[in-house]
């Protein structure tokens, strides 16, 4: 009895001798790594694994099923849709299309496919070349089955050759291509997702640069580089997704060295990253706004006068300094990100800037040159902006604004049937202006949640439809992009607010890694090779 | 005693539906309508309204209830609305994590609470005794989250010794998953740790002034023995009261520490799936830990009889 228990001691004195010396081990091995990685000297790439931390956790990898950007920027590694944005998300570049020819009457689209594209081996197939039938196959399911409706406005989808498939529209939609960028509409193999069945989203196979190895629940998602990629020989052996829903914990997994990329540094975690030299801060304006949005239909707003007394008295600076303390954040100015393609800089100059005396001589012009007590919807999240804005609409106007703080689904209830005076709302989609301009602007979209102020003009109607049915050539789009944002700028039916970045930390190890303003992740493919020095 | 053990089996019941109540209100009571949390801004009204009826939430609230209830009694804890998976299955495949976890820190709350604990008592008014209590004093007091935050600061980003985040694999050594579990089991040990270690000084304390100490001690025995074998013993059954109530105040512990070190376990899961209002996961999951909570009583209350054969079971009858 007494012998065992001086064993039983010993035992744990020589564990915890054995912990002390793997911990010492391993720090020698990290400050190795960093006095590197401080010098920043370019060492050539060594393949390794590359350990990105997202701020949730996938629920599946199956492209009709996701809902979620973290998910989609998992799967963009393990596939390929048949078009692709480029870098800055200005035009869109073959992927698995070489090329395509849009119908005059813009109903159909006929794709050429590369014919050097091969399946990642799975469970039930062995790695064979992706067919046209494979297109067919993979738009159609998305187009019926897929869960957040990701591939609209398809008839149908015809194989006229071994490498070209047209897509049938009900319509003329000239944002097709856009769609067709989304991971929703990437291109599987039947086999798979059949043999899968509902289990086809736990084991991903596609046509992408990594393929698909191991998945430990709410830990982490292993890809490893694919033999037979079509496109550039990725840089890596493989990439680790982890899950740190914490942002300030993500920070200092990166900081630790046990992540090497770390997604959506926001709040206090910037300043964190932004001041350790030994991890890289990237940001770029992201693809999305945070705005205003009046109700055009009944109340005091109604009236345009009020309206542009309301914006001239609105310092959105303030807005954003107050929102985000820690930046990570610009004034917006349009409807539209600057990140989009149909951006234009005269519409951005004819929204009133701030002006608190005009603003006053304004209002008194109206029946409310008192003021007036009017409500403001928000979303937790969004009490900050609204905050600022209700003290300066007091000083300012003498406008008494009440805010009303609800929850996601009260919140988009209310605001869709038309019932909030004032509601303030994110909006962020691809970067082509039907996105947001006909979804937020167009008067078919009252009743949705886009429209809640319901904002009407025949002419802006007219605009964004014809930008659709009309052509398909984005110079010609974005021109009539352009007329809509100038009369919506006039019209004054928000008041945008800002624009949020897109920001990711990394170490000093991590070479040619990119921020995309949509938040989507590239770790190979579009002129993109991310590699980890020595 | 099987008697005793069947009686207060079925003393449970009536515990349990009362806590299936409780849940199923409350996760009704969360705002938020699950169906257009899950489908996202993009959303049309009518898909929210479609997603509403293939959830059942169209149903009026007695309906799903009763259907939630009769689910209960056959042991199914309902279909996850994210997951789209048994919310049984979901748990099982995270439970393990977190008893490796609860596991872990309850070992080093014994080893570390108890011994301090003793030696506290047996050197009472002493600068030892003294610093045991500040530190488990402190240790009962420190949020865990912050903890933990410090915990990764100091290990993690200063000296690099353990990793902050994750669950380390067998597969890369048996240091890998050691490493990972060291930060996140400390910090869920240091509550029970300073109870643990206060509520042995007590018990020791109380102990150690009667009598058949001091007889025992009268007659020579080493006070090692006097320590360990008389005292200690008795000491055992507040401890083990106290342990059973730790216990399963860890597994709530454990949702934040879970949270903080992204550890891939059942608290992780009922984290977001509240973010998520996937309530079936949340009622399933409180649900279970609170099956596990009444188990463990269970257990420390058939323990006293084994640990001390003078608890009288006949007596607690006597005020009925």
């Amino acid at each position: 009895m007494k012998s065992l228990k001086w064993m039983t001691i010993a035992l744990l004195i020589l564990v915890l001798a054995a912990c002390g010396g793997g911990a010492s081990s391993n720090a020698g091995q990290n400050t190795e790594g960093q006095d590197t990685a401080a010098t920043g000297e370019e060492t050539e790439a060594t393949g390794g694994n590359l350990r990105v931390a997202l701020a949730a956790t996938p629920k599946t990898l199956d492209p009709i099923a996701y809902t979620a950007v973290y998910e989609s920027n998992v799967m963009k590694s393990i596939f390929d849709t048949l078009v692709q944005y480029n870098d800055d998300l200005s035009e869109i570049q073959p992927a698995l299309a070489t090329e395509w020819e849009v119908s005059d009457d813009l109903k159909t689209y006929t794709f050429t496919l590369r014919d050097d594209v091969s399946f990642q081996p799975g469970e039930f197939q062995d790695g064979r070349p992706m067919t046209a039938e494979d297109v067919k196959y993979s738009l159609e399911r998305s187009s019926k089955e897929s869960a957040m409706n990701r591939l609209r406005n398809v008839e149908s989808v015809e194989v006229i050759g071994d490498n070209q498939v047209a897509v049938h529209m009900t319509e003329p939609y000239s944002a097709l291509l856009a769609v067709l960028t989304d991971m929703g509409n990437a291109i599987v193999p039947k086999e798979e997702v059949e043999g899968h069945g509902d289990a086809f989203g736990q084991n991903p196979v596609g046509t992408g640069p990594f393929a698909f190895s191991d998945w430990a629940k709410d830990d982490f998602i292993k890809v490893t580089a694919s033999e037979t990629y079509w496109g550039d020989k990725p840089n890596l052996d493989g990439v680790e997704w982890s899950f740190i829903s914490d942002g300030n914990m993500r920070a200092n997994a990166l900081r630790a060295g046990d992540i090497d990329v770390a997604t959506e540094i926001a709040g206090q975690a910037r300043a964190l990253v932004q001041t350790d030299d030994k991890l890289k801060f990237l940001s770029t304006p992201g693809l999305s706004i945070e705005y205003l949005a009046f109700n055009m239909t009944e109340g005091p707003t109604s009236d345009l006068k009020v309206r542009q007394a309301m914006q001239m008295a609105t310092n959105v600076e303030d807005i954003v300094k107050g929102a985000y303390q820690f930046g990570g954040a610009t004034p917006a100015r349009l409807p539209l990100p600057e990140a989009s393609w149909g951006y234009d800089e005269a519409a951005a100059g004819k929204i009133p800037g701030y002006d608190v005396d005009a603003a006053k001589a304004l209002l008194a012009e109206t029946d409310y040159a008192d003021g007036f007590s009017t409500e403001l919807y928000v979303i937790e999240k969004r009490v900050p902006h609204a905050t600022v804005f209700q003290t300066q609409m007091k000083e300012n106007l003498n406008i008494d604004v009440e805010i009303k703080t609800l929850e996601w689904g009260t919140f988009s209830d209310t605001v869709s049937k038309g019932q909030a005076p004032l509601y303030i709302m994110g909006w962020s989609w691809y970067p082509d202006p039907e996105f947001f301009l006909y979804q937020m602007l167009h008067s078919n979209q009252i009743g949705a949640l886009g429209n809640g102020g319901g904002y009407s003009n025949p002419e802006v109607d007219s605009l964004l439809t014809r930008a659709t049915s009309e052509t398909a050539d984005q110079g010609e789009r974005a021109e009539l992009y352009k007329q809509a944002l100038n009369i919506i700028s006039e019209d004054l039916p928000h008041i945008d607010m800002t624009q949020v970045e897109i920001t990711v930390g990394t170490t000093t190890k991590v070479n040619d890694y990119k921020v995309s303003p949509d938040g989507s992740i590239t770790i190979v493919g579009n002129g993109t090779n991310v590699s980890l020095s020595e | 005693m099987l008697q005793y053990t069947v009686r207060r089996v079925l003393d449970l019941l009536p515990t349990l539906f009362v806590v299936a109540v409780i849940v199923f209100l409350v996760t009704r009571l969360i705002p938020g309508d699950p169906a257009s949390v899950m489908l996202g801004p993009q959303a049309t009204v009518e898909d929210i309204e479609q997603m509403r009826i293939t959830l059942g939430l169209d149903q009026p609230i007695l309906q799903q209830f009763i259907s939630y209830i009769g689910d209960l009694l056959t042991g199914n804890l309902g279909t996850s609305i994210y997951y789209k998976e048994p919310v049984t299955a979901l748990i099982l495949e995270r439970f393990p994590n977190t008893i490796v976890l609860s596991v872990c820190a309850l070992f080093i709350a014994l080893i570390v609470g108890i011994p301090a604990g003793i030696i506290s008592a047996t050197r009472q008014r002493s600068w030892l005794d003294y610093s045991v209590m500040v530190v488990s004093l402190l240790g009962v007091s420190m949020p865990v989250f912050w903890l933990g935050v410090m915990l990764v600061l100091f290990f993690s980003v200063q000296l690099g010794w353990f990793p902050s985040t994750g669950m380390g694999s067998m597969e890369d050594g048996l240091w890998s998953y050691v490493s990972h579990l060291i930060l996140p089991s400390v910090t869920l040990a240091t509550i029970p740790m300073a109870t643990f270690a206060r509520i042995t000084r007590s018990a020791m304390l109380e102990v150690v002034s009667q009598d058949y100490i001091k007889t025992a001690r009268a007659k020579g025995l080493k006070e090692r023995y006097v320590i360990g074998k008389h005292a200690f013993k008795n000491a055992l059954t507040p401890l083990l009261t106290v342990m059973g109530m730790q216990i399963s105040l860890m597994l709530g512990g454990a949702v934040l520490t879970e949270t903080i070190f992204s550890w891939p376990g059942m608290g992780r899961l009922v984290v977001d799936a509240i973010d998520k209002r996937d309530f079936m996961v949340v009622q399933g999951t409180v649900m279970f830990i609170a099956i596990i909570f009444v188990v463990i009583n269970l257990i420390v209350d058939l323990l006293y009889k084994v640990v001390n054969p003078k608890v009288n079971y006949s007596s607690r009858k006597g005020g009925e």
